[in-house]
């Protein structure tokens, strides 16, 4: 896990995003320590998305500063590829392609040794217990199935940094735990997950959870301390609490 | 280099999987170029024809047999007045009136200024020119085998300059010579460039594009990762429409094929790379579709296969100065047909490195990892 700065590995000044005259992003700011469990809460159209993609590189910042795995998201956005894994809230791996066809895809396009990538597939498929699907469609696969597996390829190539949008959306609520099971096993081995979510039980798995609403970061601490702050005995109630003010709701 | 190897492992994992793609990779174009070849017909056999023969001589009855003799004419109603015969037309029973007129026989043995009127259905152009071209030269070589060479001494008439045609480069007008190699450069860059044009797109419907641009592949690498597996498909099917051209059209091959072989795969890369280019500039698959008949039809109506470009307006010959099917199609011809080398096709060869080399480096440039 090589990062190019030591301390956060991921930080945001002030980063904004507009489209036009919408403001999506509204000056943002925060900063992410290594291992850590990042919640990053919202209604619908809060902005979440839009704020997980410009750090992705996957879109360009309007304004502001922030950096990932110590390169700037501005200047450095390719750099910053190669350290980080994404796991999209719409299932992208290849579904006509089979499960160790998937995993080799992507090791190689990360750079991986052939070796590497046959050694690290074979332990990927025991953890996960999927070693007699190798050879199956990942179309065909269940959908927790396929969750748990994306994950897995996300972080093929020990990136520092793995971000998840939604990752959970759909399955059921075993599936959910085992899926958090594997999001502790990454953070125990180092790597800082960024992860938007709207259960809020799995807010509470959260090292830190930041709640925005309308584009701003309203709310920034532990579950435990945001629930104090509110003085509620819930997530959900503080996100109630928050949210409701909110403008621009879907 | 490696990453790109992934990538056309990736996309031919995924072709042998679409049974539907491979097939029209590799079954429909040599289909196509047999059944589109043996169509695309320029002679015309069985014109219906009407006389009206208002002379009932013997001269006329021994014209009138010349035409049955071709099997380009059949007889099909002998009408007594012009005005029965060009109902024959109107309706559609007759595609051409041969109307000869009183005293034709007796003109024709005494001046040797015979006439005959021929009335020909021109809704359909090519037809028309054909049908009447056909029976002019009827009627010219039969005038001179009547004609007496002592009415010709008499009257001091010059016998008249003959032109004699050789036809070089395709001696018996075989119109599948002319055809084959064309069809064939058409078929292919129409199915390569349908391919890659919805290659890219497709991944941004899954969503699968998303999950590559958060990888650090270079853009370069992806076009290529996509561009080669396609290629190779081009060359294979451009083996086996050469084989059928050899084998099953025994188009002539004069020249080098080895030499047509390389400047193929230079051309493939073109209609590939403007697929590419209009694949990541679209948001749909249908959208993309749209983008690329629209190109596809221009290139493929004004590539000078159907219309000889020489016959088109300027603005249309000034487009197909950039129209790569006219530049291929052209070299085809010329190495098969007349064994031209790479000397004499340099000018089109290189034309056609340059568009490839832009269509492909627009492609790169337009495929965007990053939006907004």
């Amino acid at each position: 896990m090589k990062t190019a700065a030591i301390g956060p590995v991921i930080r945001c000044e002030k980063l904004t995003k507009r489209f036009g005259a919408f403001t999506a992003v509204d000056a943002i700011s925060f900063a992410v320590a290594p291992g850590e469990i990042f919640g990053f809460l919202g209604a619908n159209g809060a902005g979440k998305t839009t704020a997980m993609r410009m750090l992705c590189g996957l879109l360009g910042p309007t304004e502001g500063a922030a950096s990932v795995a110590g390169f700037d998201v501005f200047t450095q956005a390719e750099r910053i590829k190669q350290h980080i894994g994404y796991m999209s809230q719409k299932f992208s791996l290849y579904e006509d392609l089979t499960v160790r066809e998937n995993i080799r895809f992507y090791g190689g396009i990360y750079g991986l040794k052939t070796a590497a990538i046959r050694e690290k597939t074979d332990a990927l498929l025991q953890r996960l217990g999927l070693e007699a699907e190798r050879n199956t469609l990942v179309g065909s696969l269940p959908l927790g199935w396929k969750q748990k597996l994306a994950f897995s390829v996300a972080l093929f190539h020990d990136p520092a940094v793995v971000f998840l949008d939604e990752p959970t959306g759909g399955v059921d609520p075993i599936t959910r735990r085992q899926f958090w099971d594997l999001i502790y096993e990454a953070a125990a081995r180092g790597v800082t997950v960024f992860i938007t979510t709207h259960y809020m039980d799995e807010a509470e798995y959260c090292d830190r959870v930041s709640i925005m609403v309308d584009g701003k970061i309203e709310a920034l601490d532990k579950p435990a301390g945001l629930k104090q702050q509110f003085g509620v005995s819930t997530m959900d109630e503080v996100f109630l609490h928050l949210a409701r003010g909110a403008k621009n709701v879907e | 280099m490696r990453t790109v190897w992934f990538l056309i492992e990736k996309e031919v994992r995924q072709l042998r999987r679409n049974r539907t793609l491979l097939a029209l990779l590799l079954v429909a174009p040599i289909m196509q170029l047999v059944l589109l070849s043996f169509a695309a017909n320029y002679e015309i056999k069985n014109l219906n024809l009407a006389v009206v023969d208002q002379d009932h001589s013997p001269a006329a009855r021994r014209l009138l047999d010349k035409f049955q003799y071709t099997p380009y004419f059949r007889l099909v109603q002998v009408r007594p007045s012009s005005a029965a015969a060009d109902q024959d037309l109107l309706s559609g029973r007759a595609d051409l009136v041969l109307v000869f007129p009183p005293r034709f026989e007796r003109d024709l043995v005494r001046g040797g200024q015979a006439r005959v009127q021929l009335l020909v259905n021109a809704l359909d152009n090519v037809k028309a020119g054909l049908a009447s071209s056909y029976a002019s030269s009827i009627v010219q070589a039969y005038q001179g085998e009547v004609r007496p060479a002592t009415v010709a001494a008499a009257v001091g008439e010059v016998r008249g300059l003959e032109v004699v045609p050789a036809y070089w480069y395709n001696p018996l007008l075989n119109y599948k010579t002319f055809m084959v190699p064309g069809i064939l450069v058409e078929i292919i860059s129409l199915i390569v460039m349908m391919v890659t044009t919805l290659n890219i797109v497709r991944e941004k419907e899954i969503g699968t594009i998303e999950q590559l641009n958060v990888t650090p592949i270079r853009k370069w690498q992806f076009i290529l990762g996509k561009l080669l597996p396609f290629w190779v498909a081009g060359l294979y099917q451009f083996t086996i429409g050469l084989l059928l051209a050899r084998f099953l059209f025994h188009v002539p091959m004069v020249g080098s094929v080895a030499l047509l072989y390389g400047i193929m795969a230079v051309f493939l890369v073109v209609p590939l790379g403007l697929g590419l280019l209009i694949s990541s500039a679209s948001q749909t698959q249908q959208q993309a579709l749209f983008v690329a008949f629209f190109f596809l039809i221009i290139f493929i109506l004004l590539c000078g296969l159907f219309t000889p470009i020489e016959y088109m307006p300027a603005w249309a010959r000034a487009f197909d100065r950039v129209n790569p099917l006219v530049y291929i199609i052209d070299i085809a011809r010329r190495i098969l047909l007349k064994g031209s080398t790479l000397r004499d096709v340099l000018q089109p060869v290189l034309t056609l490195l340059g568009m490839a080399v832009l269509v492909n480096a627009l492609a790169v440039w337009r495929y965007r990892k990053t939006s907004g």
